[in-house]
């Protein structure tokens, strides 16, 4: 048993999208002998099924190894953070509960944008930072360019940092190494009363919330009363332990211990994270400073393709939220759509996430419509109101103006493909503030922008243009009044809500023209002519026309086999069954979301 | 006595059309022989005279590609094991092709009372595009033929969206088959089937189809052409002038009972539907013990909307109620629209598609089954 602090080392591993991460965490896993190596499947932390296809970490996991350096013991806790822009609060979540870093740079790609932003999280965060340069078995590797790179970009030394490659296991031991030697160990008073940080948090069916913490202060153990700091809820401990990473009960967890502490908890939301858990009978007087609270970005209305699954969405809502805390939703009701949510999202990715989980961890079939982001709309009585469902939006004679959140932008990207990159911004009503060359091959590009043009497939046209070279970084930093109106489509006459979007108006009129085309080509035909206006104020500006249905029925019968026709007319109903009857018009449940994916050049 | 129509399938052709994917081959006399003798067993096995035959539709295939004598020897093992009515409709199908003077005569002679020749087009080279054997004037001189010799109910089918077809070839075809006073007209439209000669030149390329709307719209000149004279559109696909509907025809969408005998025949009897094997060779091995589905009652009710809407006579919403679906009632929002938009129509106590709206009959039952 290792008893004393100093032997242990708390540290997260940061690093830009798919430079390694999960894969040097493994390695770390394997060398300590955390996990048999039979055990081992790829990326080993990631544990969502999307974790793994995705190659991305969107969970916080914890494990916890052990290793000896120079006849000395060592405990090693490893907390796996995620990598994309959209998760930058998970990532500072688990730098709380750190003293130290591994920061992973590319060998071939060098410091990117999100390697930027995560060291000064770090860096704010007070952490050790250990830079490691990886994928050095790749043939563009360029170990010493990286070296500087991280030198001249990020001023951290780093011509002792380990060259590794993950992939091979070639130097992971010096990592190791350099954990034990370079990041600090916890400070902490083991005689001070209880002081843990909750970073995570997760629903088991039979021991209730746990709770993901780290020890700062104090101990914990069985038995004891705990003391929730936000709420003043008191809980009897039930279970204590660690990760290793799966959950293995312990006696004690004691201050530097990262793991985690059942209580009977019933409801995940008594388990804030950012909270502080105390001795309820011993209490500590000053709580841990916790985090902030995020706000959302991105809006979109999620309802079920079988209205009857409403309970069911609800559900699965709230069993999501309760290991995602960004995730905000409230009760929505649609003229199209009928009853379902508005969900708010830190961004693109967090939203397709919480989809595709909806659908695969739960088996919902789920309508999204186009996201929006929630403007301000002062009306002309002095009313300030938020509006983040178009819909919603006042009509035009009682609003005085609009504000739109806005975005610093910054796009990293090779100097070949700045002039596509100025006229994707431009034409996203980009505000050029700053280009600046980080060095020869890599330029940053700093604009301010509307968040509303972020959320039109805006990564996707990044990614073309530039061959996949350029990578972004973003943050909202406030509103900015913009002419802005609201585009209704009606569907044979009547305008459907779940349609309606709030657009600039310069581009109203070619989005408009777009969506009608696009939404004659998804709407099927029915027994009659659906007429597609867009209109803006009452005013068409774009109309197309889905024209009626002429066939639909097997008209040969041969020997008195109905069974073909039975066969088509089966197939005919499940297909209308996952229609959405709107007035008289049936929609297919891809309509909502196929008029945010019009592209350019469609 | 209960009432029951049969349907006999004759699986053999001379040659294979290029659009057909149905049940059908072309071999030797060895193997008629034998599934001939095979018939004729499934016939003995059924054995009822206390079944009141009302129609019998001998099917294929070609029947009339096979020996007179087979079909002969069929009528009569019908004849000797169910109490066939007097005045029942016996019907066979043939093709220009091998219809011949003595197999006519044959045919009149065992009682069959109605021939429904497969014209399909009388443009020479529509007929060559689909594979078929046969031209223009021996469809015609076929037709003549059989009307000369002494038969009174003849039909003939007519392919509606044969690549290259246009409307005025349509009616050329319509136009000759009236002027042999023929009583009865099938019109469908073509289908494309996977795994056919057809489909698979189609998708090679060189063939250019005919648009889905544009054989609507055919379709729908050509059935007023023949209203106009004196042809009823009594059911999706079928035209007849007055009393020559084909009976047994509309006792499929009247859920009447009818035994199928031979391979791939359909079978639905005392709410039983049942099929016999689809392969020659599963046939001739067969013990003819079939698994037999009886229909749930929602089945029931969908079928009887989806059988019975294929007619103008539509369904009886009395009926429909007495198997426990009260339409007018369920579907009020739904009837009420179809009427207002004239595709349905609500008459006597029936429901009815309007037959200018039967070419989307689907998504009209999508909105009234249960």
């Amino acid at each position: 048993m290792i008893e004393k602090q100093t032997n242990i080392r708390n540290f997260c591993i940061i690093a830009h999208i798919d430079h390694g991460k999960s894969t040097l965490a493994d390695r770390l896993i394997e060398k300590t002998g955390a996990v048999a190596t039979r055990d081992m499947s790829d990326q080993l932390l990631d544990s969502m099924d999307l974790e793994r296809e995705r190659g991305i970490t969107i969970k916080l996991t914890p494990t916890r190894m052990y290793y000896t350096l120079d006849g000395e013991d060592y405990i090693l806790n490893l907390i796996d953070t995620p990598g994309h822009v959209d998760f930058t609060y998970e990532v500072s979540r688990s730098l709380a509960a750190c003293e130290g870093a591994i920061l992973i740079v590319d060998a071939s790609q060098g410091v990117e944008a999100q390697t930027i932003a995560n060291t000064y999280l770090a860096i704010d965060n007070n952490l050790e930072i250990l830079p490691v340069i990886n994928k050095i078995d790749l043939p563009s590797a360029h170990v010493n360019r990286c070296r500087k790179e991280i030198e001249d970009v990020l001023g951290i030394y780093a011509q002792d940092c380990p060259a590794i490659s993950a992939k091979d296991g070639t130097n992971i031991e010096e990592v190791i190494k350099q954990i034990i030697e370079k990041i600090p160990s916890p400070k902490g008073d083991i005689n001070s009363p209880l002081k843990a940080l909750i970073f995570d948090s997760l629903y088991d069916n039979f021991k209730g919330a746990i709770c993901f913490v780290r020890i700062f202060d104090g101990q914990v153990k069985i038995g004891d009363k705990i003391k929730m700091m936000k709420t003043d809820k008191v809980y009897e401990v039930t279970e204590v332990g660690i990760f290793t990473p799966k959950m293995k009960e312990m006696e004690i967890l004691s201050s530097g211990d990262v793991g985690y502490i059942c209580a009977s908890i019933k409801n995940l939301s008594d388990t804030k994270v950012g909270d502080t858990i105390t001795n309820a009978i011993n209490p500590t007087k000053e709580p841990l400073p916790g985090y902030k609270d995020v706000q959302p970005v991105v809006f979109s209305g999620i309802f079920p393709v079988d209205g009857a699954k409403y309970e069911d969405l609800k559900d699965a809502l709230e069993k999501l939220k309760l290991n995602d805390a960004s995730l905000k939703f409230s009760p929505e009701n649609s003229v199209a759509l009928g009853f379902g949510f508005r969900c708010g999202f830190l961004g693109l990715l967090h939203m397709e996430i919480i989809t595709e989980r909806l659908e695969r961890e739960f088996g919902l079939e789920i309508i999204t419509t186009a996201p929006s982001v929630s403007y301000d709309v002062y009306k002309t009585n002095g009313e300030m109101i938020e509006v983040s469902n178009p819909s919603m939006l006042p009509p035009q004679a009682e609003i005085e103006r609009i504000e739109e959140p806005m975005i610093k932008l910054e796009i990293y990207t090779p100097p070949n493909y700045v002039g596509a990159i100025m006229e994707l911004c431009q034409d996203r009503r980009g505000e050029f503030i700053d280009m600046q060359y980080l060095e020869k091959t890599r330029v940053v590009l700093k604009y301010n922008m509307p968040l509303a043009e972020m959320i039109y497939d805006f990564f996707d046209n990044l990614k073309s243009r530039t061959k996949g070279y350029a990578s972004l970084d973003y943050e909202v930093y406030g509103f900015k009044p913009s002419e802005l109106v609201r585009l209704d489509i009606l569907l044979n006459g009547e305008p459907c809500d779940a349609l309606s979007m709030i657009i600039h108006k310069d581009k109203a009129y070619s989005r408009g023209r777009q969506i009608a085309e696009k939404l004659k080509k998804i709407i099927p035909r029915q027994l009659f002519e659906v007429p597609i206006q867009a209109c803006i104020g009452g005013k068409v500006i774009a109309r197309e026309t889905v024209s009626a249905m002429r066939k639909d029925v097997l008209a040969k019968c041969y020997g008195g086999d109905i069974s073909r026709k039975r066969k088509l007319l089966e197939k005919q109903k499940a297909g209308k069954k996952r229609m959405r009857q709107f007035g008289s018009v049936e929609l297919p449940a891809e309509t909502f979301i196929s008029i945010l994916k019009t592209d350019d050049n469609d | 006595m209960t009432d029951i129509m049969i349907y006999v399938h004759i699986p053999f052709c001379d040659s294979k059309c290029f659009y057909c994917n149905f049940s059908s081959f072309v071999c030797g006399e060895d193997i008629k022989r034998q599934y001939f003798e095979k018939l004729n067993q499934e016939i003995v096995k059924n054995t009822d005279k206390n079944l009141n035959v009302t129609s019998i539709y001998i099917g294929g295939g070609t029947p009339s590609c096979v020996d007179e004598r087979y079909i002969a020897k069929i009528i009569d093992a019908l004849k000797t094991n169910f109490s066939v009515s007097k005045d029942a409709e016996i019907s066979i199908e043939a093709n220009p092709c091998s219809l011949t003077n003595e197999k006519i005569k044959s045919y009149l002679k065992c009682g069959i009372n109605r021939i429904s020749i497969g014209v399909q087009s009388l443009d020479n080279k529509s007929l060559k595009t689909i594979g078929r054997k046969h031209s223009k004037n021996q469809a015609i001189y076929a037709i003549k033929l059989a009307k000369q010799i002494g038969f009174k109910n003849i039909n003939a089918d007519l392919l509606i969206g044969i690549p290259g077809q246009t409307y005025s070839k349509l009616k050329r075809s319509a136009k000759l088959l009236l002027r042999q006073n023929i009583t009865h007209l099938s019109a469908y439209m073509l289908i494309n089937e996977p795994n056919t000669l057809l489909t698979r030149l189609i998708e090679k390329g060189g063939i250019k189809t005919v648009s889905e709307d544009e054989c609507v719209t055919n379709y729908n000149k050509l059935t007023k052409y023949l209203n106009k004279h004196g042809f009823v559109r009594y059911e999706i696909s079928n035209f007849a002038k007055d009393n020559f509907e084909c009976k047994h025809n509309l006792g499929y969408w009247q859920l009447k009972n009818y035994l199928g005998f031979g391979v791939a025949a359909h079978s639905f009897f005392d709410g039983f539907r049942y099929e016999n094997p689809s392969s020659i060779n599963d046939y001739l091995k067969s013990n003819f013990e079939y698994t037999k589905n009886k229909l749930s009652e929602v089945e029931k009710i969908e079928e009887y909307l989806m059988l019975g809407l294929r007619t103008i006579y539509g369904v009886d919403i009395t009926n429909l109620k007495m198997l426990g679906y009260d339409i007018l009632k369920q579907k009020d929002k739904e009837i009420n629209f179809l009427l207002k938009s004239g595709f349905l129509q609500l008459n006597n106590n029936h429901i009815s598609v309007n037959s200018e709206h039967f070419g989307v009959l689907n998504q009209i039952l999508l909105k009234l089954l249960p």
